[in-house]
This record gives C-alpha cells, structure tokens and sequence, in this order.
C-alpha cells in the first residue's frame, strides 16, 4: 500500500509518501503566507524525489483540521481531486489528533496532550488527548475553538480527573502557557513536538481514528453567527 | 483549439459546476446551485460558499464525465476558472482540478470567468463566430466587449458601481421582495407601465461605455421611502426601474457593434434571461441588421461548459507546469484573454 498523507492546516503544511510501514520521503513547506496554497508543488517535489510516481498512490490522508479554513479546504481539495483522478480510497485524519501524536513522542507516559494552534481573534484551536499504550489515543477535549484562559482552565481539570501532567505544543501554545496549571508545560522551543509531521496523520487513520475527508472547521460563518444572533434576538 | 473532451471546473461564486466540453460540443454541462443557501443571509455568503464548494465539487464531477460518457482517461485537458471571483470558492475549484490533473498526468488550462461568459456564445447549437459584441450582464459583471478573436476580447466599458444582476436585485429588495429579487422583479414589472417613471438612465461616468447603476437605485429608494406603495404603483416602478437598468444595455451593446462594423451582438451572464433585455436587444438589432446570438439560459448564468469554451483559445500548459498555479479573486489587468 503507497499512502500520500498532506496536512495544510496549521501555517507550515507536512507531506509525507509512506510504503507499507517504511516512510519513503516527507517535506515540509516553509511558513510563508498562504503556504497551503502551495501545496501542489510540494507534492511534486515529494514524488519527484522519491520516485514513486503519484500513479503508485492507492490511498490519500488528509488532515481535516482544525485549523485556518482556507488552508484545510486547499489539503482537502487536493486530497479529493487526487483520490478522485486516481480512483484511490481517501480519508481524514482530525489534524489535531495527529499533532498530539507529535507531541507524546516526547511527553512523560500517560501526560494529558494538548495540541494548541492559533486561531486568531483571541482564541486557539485546540483539543486534548491521553496516550493509551498500543491502541488510538483517547479524546479528552475535542477539537474547538476556545480562549487561552478557558482552555488553561480545561487543562488544569484534565490533569486533576487523570492525575497525570500535561504538555502542549503548537504555534499556539506561547498564548496558553500563561494560563497553563502547574504540572503542565509547553515543549521546548524548536521541539518537533510544535510542527505537525502528516507521517502522524497516517498513525492515526491506522490506529482505527480515521474520519471522513471532510472539514472539521470547529466554527461557524461569521454570517451564520450574526444570523443565529439577529433570530435570537427576535424571539 | 484542443483536440479531445475537456473537463471543465467552475466554482468562483454560487454555483459548483463541472462540464465536458469537447470543440464546440458541450457533451456535458452539470451545475449544482448554492442558491437557496444564501438567501436567508440576502447575499452570497464567501464563507458559506467555499464551504459548500467542498463536498460538492467532486460528485458534480463525477457527474459530469458519467453525463459525457467520457472516462478521466480520455481527456484531453483540464480547465479551471482562475479569477475574478471569491477567492475561497475559486480555491476550491482550483485545488481540485489542478490535483485531477496532476494525478491524470493531464495539461491544464487556466481561465478568467469573464472570458467564459463571452465565449459561451461560441458553443454549438449558437455557434457564433467572431466578429461580434458581446454584453455580459450579471449579478456579479457587467462588460461590453468587441471580439474579433475569441482569445483576446477587447474590452469596451464596464459597471464603475453595481453589476446589473446587483442592481435588479437591489431595486428588488427596495420592492420587498426579497433574495434573490431579479426574476420576481421581472414578474412584478410585467403589470407595470415603465415610462410612469422617469428614473435616470445607467449611464456611466468617466468611460463613454461605462455603466452604473447607483443612481437608478438611489432614485428608486427615494421613490420608496418612507411610504407603502400599492400594488399597482409597485408594478410601475418595477417597470419603471427594470426600463432604466436594461435599456441602456441593449442600446450601447447595438450602437457598439454599428460603430465598430460587426454583424453581430451577443448576450451573456444571467441578466441574459431577462425578457425585457432580450426584447429590446432583438428590436434594436432587427432595426440595424445585427443577428442577434444568446445562449441557452443554462450557458448564461455560471457554468462549467463555457470555461470549457474558452479554454479552445487559450494556451494549454503541460504537465507538471501547472503545479504552481494559484487562483487569484481579482480581475486580471491584462484582459480577459491574458
Ligand atoms: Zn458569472
């Protein structure tokens, strides 16, 4: 099985080209602006370097988000066009679910993960999830989008409730760790455990979390909103 | 012109829509609209729309080559509309046909949404050739262009302000009713007497061919203000108001092919499907001698099938080139055909 895993939501966007177990080339684009929009070059820089045409794909990751609309809608996009043309099978990964898979690779056994990206407007998209030996990590948070001080607050319950640490990472996690309870830290600058590795997206599809490939935008229209709110108001 | 079935992929406002277009053959033309989805918000919604793009494009795809008959190995090319349009949407769009490309080992071809509606006149059963005027009038365009050469239209005037689409539409909600209002405005001015009101004709500012509509809307705001017309009233300043947006249309889009010696006109954009439009642009046409070439509706409003059109006269860039290409929201400043 030759799996092509992509991931454009977060602000440096991971490609990965995997054979059976063996990771046969990954790439990373900078985080330039509007890095995800980029993406088709990566891809044909990843199968130009490893030599296995994108014909040898017989299944597309994709990772859903959350994270910047416009940037998980280009990774989907072009997962499904791929599947698509290729008559492939194509599913999704919870990008956040994979970024913790980055994150318990260097966090204590049993510590509460808490992948957090910036989501603008004063908050973050974030989740939590706990490392269970041999199976799918375990969702403690789902994905949303939430105010640093209220996700520091659903931390610090987490780490009480599994009596265990926590350690978050992300480019959202300089805004948490203020808010972080003790017990719980931030990776280390420059940790791998901040960048997303679409090799993870892969881990989890395999490990039984795989999800439709189809956007988990963790919030509504802004249109929406406001409409909810003017019928909200009107009743 | 490309030689084999091209799969086309248009997703640059409300519309998700695929077509296989082979020469001037449209063999099929499949558009899913998002229409009803926006009208609680009285508006397209960019958001709302690139959301619904995903999830829709690929069946309509699919649909599209099922409809056709043709297999994703038998095409010859894929095209895309690049620009103008809401950039979230055209990413949509764009990612999707520029990955089955990729996968296909397909050339690509990028197109301006405007060069689309010009050459959907070009398609078979209309099957206009150049020379001609062309006038696309929609909820989003509203463009006079000569076109001796269907890869390079010359642009003659523009809308400085509103879109006529917009402006019936505007002039619609002014009438109470509601999103979108142009047909129902059609509807309502049929009972009406347009000369009961003399709104100021759209013409345009610094451009001689220039268009806007501000000024038409503003008079009928004022017509409206403040009071609850009757029925009867309403339907003259329908009428009325329908006159002033669309008579200057048909008369600048006649007097363009006269002055510039062309034997034909042609109408594109969904303001296309107006009846009033069409019968002012055929009166004055028969009185100059000009044939007169409008589309299918199904060819005027957003579709698939005319990118696919004006992909025959664009260059087709080959595998892998277009891996770099990007959409972009605005129109291109070198033409429609650039
Ligand atoms: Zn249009």
């Amino acid at each position: 099985m030759t799996t092509f895993a992509l991931d454009t939501s977060t602000p440096s966007p991971s490609l990965a080209l995997i054979r059976g177990d063996v990771v046969v080339a990954t790439l990373r684009l900078d985080a330039t602006p509007r890095a995800g929009r980029r993406v088709m070059m990566g891809a044909h820089e990843l199968f130009t370097s490893s030599g296995v045409p994108v014909t040898d794909v017989d299944r597309v990751v994709v990772g859903v988000g959350p994270g910047a609309f416009t940037g998980v809608r280009v990774g989907i996009s072009t997962a499904l066009g791929l599947a698509q043309a290729l008559g492939c099978e194509v599913t999704g990964a919870v990008s956040a679910e994979a970024a913790a898979r980055g994150i318990a690779a260097v966090a204590p056994p049993g510590a509460v993960l808490v992948p957090a990206s910036d989501a603008r407007r004063g908050e973050l998209f974030a989740a939590a999830y706990r490392a269970a030996p041999g199976r799918a990590l375990e969702e403690l948070l789902e994905p949303c989008a939430i105010a640093p001080e209220a996700l520091g607050a659903r931390v610090a319950e987490l780490c009480e409730a599994a009596d265990a640490p926590a350690l978050a990472a992300g480019d959202g996690a300089a805004a948490l760790a203020p808010h972080l309870p003790g017990g719980a830290s931030v990776a280390p600058e420059g940790s791998p455990a901040h960048l997303l590795d679409a090799v993870h997206l892969v881990a989890c599809v395999d490990a039984g979390n795989g999800v439709p490939a189809r956007p988990v935008y963790a919030r509504l229209p802004d249109a929406e909103v406001n409409r909810l709110r003017a019928l909200g108001a009107a009743t | 012109m490309i030689g084999g079935p091209v799969l086309a992929v248009e997703t640059s406002c409300d519309e998700s829509a695929a077509a296989v277009v082979q020469g001037r053959d449209v063999r099929s033309s499949v558009v899913a609209s998002q229409a009803d989805l926006h009208a609680p918000y009285g508006g397209v919604v960019p958001e709302v729309a690139a959301r619904h793009h995903l999830g829709t494009i690929n069946a309509v795809i699919d649909e599209a080559l099922e409809r056709a008959g043709v297999r994703a190995d038998n095409l010859a090319a894929v095209a895309v509309t690049q620009r103008p349009g809401l950039i979230g949407a055209l990413l949509v769009g764009v990612s999707t046909a520029r990955a089955f490309a990729y996968a296909r080992g397909l050339p690509m071809v990028m197109v301006d949404h405007l060069h689309g509606h010009i050459a959907a006149a070009w398609l078979n059963p209309v099957a206009l050739d150049p020379p001609f005027v062309s006038l696309v009038a929609s909820g989003g365009h509203t463009r006079l262009d000569l076109v001796r050469d269907l890869a390079a239209p010359q642009l003659l005037g523009e809308t400085i302000d509103d879109a006529a689409g917009e402006a019936l539409d505007k002039g619609a909600r002014l009438l109470g009713l509601g999103y979108p209002g142009g047909p129902a405005l059609e509807r309502l001015a049929e009972g009406g007497d347009r000369a009961e009101h003399a709104f100021p004709v759209a013409l345009g500012g610094a451009g001689v061919r220039d268009f806007s509509f501000a000024g038409v809307k503003t008079s009928l705001l004022y017509a409206v203000r403040g009071r609850d017309p009757g029925d009867a009233e309403r339907a003259d300043l329908a009428a009325s108001y329908q006159e002033a947006v669309v008579r200057p249309l048909a008369e600048r889009l006649v007097a363009a092919a006269l002055e510039h010696g062309v034997p034909a006109v042609a109408l594109g954009g969904g303001v296309a499907a107006n009846g009033r439009l069409r019968t002012l642009v055929a009166e004055r046409a028969a009185a100059a001698g000009l044939r007169v070439a409008i589309p299918d509706r199904a060819l005027c409003t957003d579709n698939a099938a005319m990118i696919g059109a004006a992909a025959q006269f664009r260059p087709l860039t080959p595998w892998p080139e277009f891996v770099s290409f990007d959409a972009a929201p605005d129109a291109s400043p070198a033409g429609v055909g650039a």
